[in-house]
């Protein structure tokens, strides 16, 4: 029998299609290994084909834009937003225009050309951590951001064109429109019942037990019990927290581990798929922290979303999140 | 520079690159093939229940449905979240008996009656208590979400919750009908006029341009002219006209764009209490070729970044000789 579920932070309803409903192997397969690239501006020794790097993690006293950094990030050669200049608004007739200011990176999260995300060691996957929050912080101090969006695409159906493994940061002078929603969720649910609504989701995860994919000391991964995609995969910190900026090394550390962890259980389980994650973060500056919980949310790329989806926002999902839950905590 | 545009309706910001614009052709990317109709589901198809037949048109429920109504609608609570059996219906409407691949193809007349078998359903489903949204749409091509089959049809679902963009939208436009007492729609129509930069093609009662906000490379709205918030009631005795329209946009997507996959979506007032969205809502048809991917900062923010600015956009579509 096919459900409707609606998302207690949206107001988002899906359809689970139970009727048709989907395994891992009947979804299409896609070969994501990296392939030797003649000239990829982002290995090391080709630091002068990118622009001046903006932030980066070297032993210490090392030259800048030089090889021999652990990861690095530089400015995107083609932003969709620029970061120099003041911001403009102004009316169009009826619409509203601003110009495009903001910041656009690439943060590569490893020299090694032949690797991809999974392949990190521990402390290699540590650092790309560190470098998030390190720029995240950076960027929430420039007085024209309101909103930092750290996310990464793997696989060119998740719209990845280059293939060193990188992530990427989006600095934007407005709240994005999906956060801004997720927050009025959050704050809407807060004033009727008091609590935080990810705590609450937390606890319906452990009394429910079946939709929890993995969990060390300070995160839970599962997947929601209303999902947008086959195999979604939120990961949250097990306690109340508005702000990625404020944890510390050993949350670093355990949520280097833990996404990690999803991502190799998802290679195993779909074979190596397309795949976004980003962090939703609350907005610099955001009054609300006890309505708010960061939290990063990973989709791999298995269907595409077609006419309906799109023109209603009703999502249908060919797999239950129990069962993608299953699947993913038995690899 | 690149600029940030919101859309007047839901309140999204979309990016408009211009630092690296791409040029009009390097969209094109042809994906549809054509198929033989001896394999074709809708050529040999015998086995479906038919819903309403006129004129080569066939609407069928589907064989697959997604939704249907095998059990009584109910909903219930899960711990925190709220769940309902689903309940609905699933319809393709077979546009043609001939194995024609593209609705900009049909005759005239076909998409004509395509479009009133649309309404027909639309008003036949909504008198269910139960259903709140009814949608038409069409996915051609791989890229837009279909199968390779080869042969035009859309799909009619009838859904018992109201769609969150769906909601976005209405909302937006009460909002803005609240403060102006004018329809949003309305307005936008003038201002396209005002600017014309933007318009596509016109005829008598309808007009379609591409939306000052774009999402997408190449996203078009056809609008009527004239207020109406229903589309089963508001095409009567305009269906020649509406038919006229659509079938010239699918013609400059084809030729302009080498036949590209693409999607559209008639986005109509809620099935249910139709008096109470009559002022401030406006129906009409969202168009979009499927030139792009959707990658993880669109999905994590709803924030787009559209490759190329809708002037241009339109420029190159108005410029198509059909």
């Amino acid at each position: 029998m096919p459900e409707l579920r609606r998302d207690p932070i949206m107001g988002r309803w899906v359809i689970i299609d139970s009727e048709h409903l989907k395994g891992p192997s009947d979804f299409p397969k896609e070969d994501n290994t990296p392939t030797r690239q003649a000239i990829c501006p982002f290995c090391p020794g080709r630091e002068s084909q990118t622009p001046a790097e903006s932030d980066a993690i070297r032993p210490q006293g090392a030259q800048t834009n030089i090889s021999g950094w652990l990861v690095r990030t530089v400015p995107n050669k083609f932003p969709v937003l620029i970061s120099e200049g003041l911001l403009q608004k102004e009316g169009i007739g009826i619409y509203d225009q601003m110009n495009g200011i903001g910041a656009h990176e690439v943060l590569i999260e490893n020299p090694d050309h032949d690797k991809i995300l999974t392949d990190l060691t521990h402390d290699e996957m540590r650092l790309v951590v560190s470098q998030y929050q390190s720029r995240f912080r950076q960027l929430s101090q420039d007085s024209r951001f309101k909103y930092v969006v750290i996310f990464k695409n793997f696989g060119s159906s998740a719209g990845a064109t280059v293939e060193h493994t990188h992530s990427q940061i989006i600095a934007l002078p407005m709240v994005p429109k999906a956060v801004l929603e997720e927050l009025r969720g959050a704050e809407h649910y807060h004033q009727y019942r008091g609590r935080c609504v990810f705590c609450d989701m937390i606890a319906q995860e452990y009394q429910d037990k079946e939709r929890i994919v993995a969990e060390n000391a300070a995160f839970i991964a599962f997947c929601p019990f209303v999902p947008r995609y086959a195999f979604e995969t939120w990961i949250m910190p097990k306690s109340h927290s508005a702000d990625f900026a404020l944890i510390d090394e050993t949350a670093q550390g355990q949520l280097a581990q833990i996404l990690q962890d999803v991502l190799k259980r998802m290679k195993k389980v779909l074979g190596n798929p397309s795949y976004n994650y980003y962090l939703h973060m609350a907005p610099i500056g955001y009054a609300n922290p006890a309505c708010y919980h960061w939290h990063i949310e990973i989709i791999p790329k298995l269907t595409r979303s077609v006419g309906f989806e799109w023109g209603t926002g009703l999502h249908i999902v060919p797999t239950f999140p129990q069962e993608a839950a299953r699947f993913l905590r038995e690899a | 520079m690149p600029q940030l545009r919101k859309d007047l309706i839901v309140g999204r910001w979309v990016i408009i690159a211009t630092e690296r614009a791409r040029r009009p052709a390097a969209f094109v990317d042809p994906v549809s093939s054509d198929t033989d109709p001896q394999n074709c589901p809708f050529c040999q198809d015998r086995t479906s229940t038919i819903v309403h037949e006129s004129g080569g048109v066939k609407v069928v429920k589907s064989n697959n449905p997604i939704l249907d109504k095998a059990q009584a609608f109910e909903r219930r609570g899960h711990g925190l979240y709220d769940v309902c059996y689903s309940y609905g219906s699933h319809e393709i409407v077979v546009e043609t008996q001939q194995h024609v691949a593209n609705m900009a193809d049909l005759s005239l007349e076909q998409i004509q009656r395509v479009l009133q078998a649309y309404a027909l359903r639309m008003q036949e489903l909504g008198k269910d208590p139960f259903i709140e949204y009814i949608l038409a749409y069409k996915n051609y091509g791989v890229a837009a979400g279909s199968r390779n089959i080869g042969h035009s049809r859309s799909q009619i679902m009838a859904v018992p919750v109201l769609p969150m963009r769906v909601k976005d939208k209405i909302n937006g436009a009460k909002r803005y009908f609240e403060f102006h007492e004018r329809c949003l729609f309305c307005d936008m129509i003038a201002q396209e006029h005002q600017s014309a930069q933007r318009v596509v093609v016109e005829n008598e009662h309808f007009i379609a341009f591409t939306p000052f906000a774009s999402r997408f490379p190449f996203e078009t709205w056809i609008l009527p002219k004239t207020h109406h918030c229903d589309f089963a009631e508001g095409i009567k005795g305009r269906e020649g006209s509406l038919a006229g329209i659509l079938k010239d946009v699918l013609l400059r997507f084809k030729i302009g764009l080498n036949d590209p996959a693409y999607n559209y979506i008639i986005q109509t007032a809620p099935a249910k209490n139709s008096s109470m969205f009559k002022e401030d809502y406006h129906w009409h048809i969202e168009l979009i070729p499927r030139l792009t991917r959707v990658a993880g900062f669109e999905r994590g923010t709803g924030f787009y970044i559209c490759p190329i600015p809708p002037e241009m956009t339109a420029t190159f579509l108005r410029e198509v000789e059909v």
